[in-house]
């Protein structure tokens, strides 16, 4: 083998590898922002069906009692019972306000996902407009040339991605956060 | 005279469910849909406390602040963070651009306006 053609393939290796790595780097990036999305939905939607649940119990605990009072059933302690049952109501009606709030963190990792996925595709479009200049009648010099500009565009894509990306959320349920007062 | 609250942030279902629970708790809610619209909501009307999130297009929430604190009438006003980052590092910067509190999303409505109230009054 020549030394030209050491260079080449050395140059094509590099090329692949850099491919190989950026390509493995957004879809470890994407499954992680997936995964999340799923927990954060799931949890959510376990906890609002039980918010809902738990307030339709409440509100028709409430009523009876209602009920109780306009037939002249209602037990001695009937206002400390309506006061109980409303604060029921209040405390689910906040548990499903802030499980409604996935909306917010999914969003945020999806559009994550969405931009990964786009510097996939624009790595992948890099790779195909620059080797379709490749003729049969290049030297290596030029392949080693056509090469190098990939390997840079690929680079410079990646930088100017992660600079485009928000951070990750890092919420993994949904509890309410903390609070820090300055 | 009820207290004025802007609250910036650009999910429409985010600021429905602040709007919601600081509405109920007597507060006046003025939204705004990324940091550029609050800052010149801001600029039209002084408010008691401004409510922003971090993570925003056009103006995130730390620009914001500092945009607020080169303001003389926003120099002392309360401004909380409402935020899905909970690092250290981000905390720190808002407490360096003049961000007076922050409170990791989600928020728990009651913790919210009891917050709220603490420091507005």
């Amino acid at each position: 083998m020549t030394t030209r053609e050491k260079m080449l393939s050395i140059e094509v290796k590099r090329l692949l590898s850099t491919l190989s790595d950026h390509g493995a780097l957004h879809l470890v990036e994407v499954e992680t922002d997936l995964v999340q999305t799923n927990f954060l939905l799931s949890e959510a939607i376990e906890k609002l069906g039980s918010s809902f649940l738990a307030m339709q119990k409440s509100v028709g605990d409430y009523q009876m009692l209602v009920e109780g009072i306009l037939t002249n059933s209602a037990p001695p302690d009937v206002a400390e019972q309506l006061k109980t049952a409303q604060d029921e109501i209040g405390k689910h009606a906040n548990a499903a306000i802030t499980c409604l709030q996935f909306q917010d963190m999914t969003n945020q990792l999806i559009n994550r996902i969405v931009r990964r996925v786009n510097g996939l595709r624009d790595a992948f479009g890099t790779l195909g407009s620059n080797s379709s200049d490749i003729t049969p009648d290049y030297m290596v010099e030029d392949i080693i040339k056509v090469i190098n500009n990939i390997s840079k565009a690929l680079e410079d894509q990646s930088v100017k991605l992660e600079s485009l990306l928000w951070k990750a959320v890092s919420q993994s349920n949904m509890e309410s956060g903390d609070i820090e007062l300055f | 005279m009820a207290k004025s609250i802007l609250a910036v942030d650009d999910s429409g279902s985010l600021r429905q469910m602040v709007v919601f629970s600081l509405r109920a708790a007597g507060y006046l809610v003025t939204e705004a849909v990324d940091g550029q619209d609050g800052l010149d909501k801001a600029k039209a009307q002084v408010f008691d406390m401004v409510l922003t999130d971090q993570n925003m297009p056009r103006m995130d929430g730390l620009t914001l602040i500092r945009s607020l604190r080169s303001i003389s009438t926003y120099q002392k006003v309360p401004i909380l963070m409402l935020t899905t980052e909970a690092s250290d590092d981000m905390k720190a910067k808002g407490r360096a651009a003049g961000a007076n509190g922050w409170l990791v999303k989600p928020f728990d409505p009651q913790r919210l306006t009891e917050v709220v109230k603490k420091v507005i009054g």
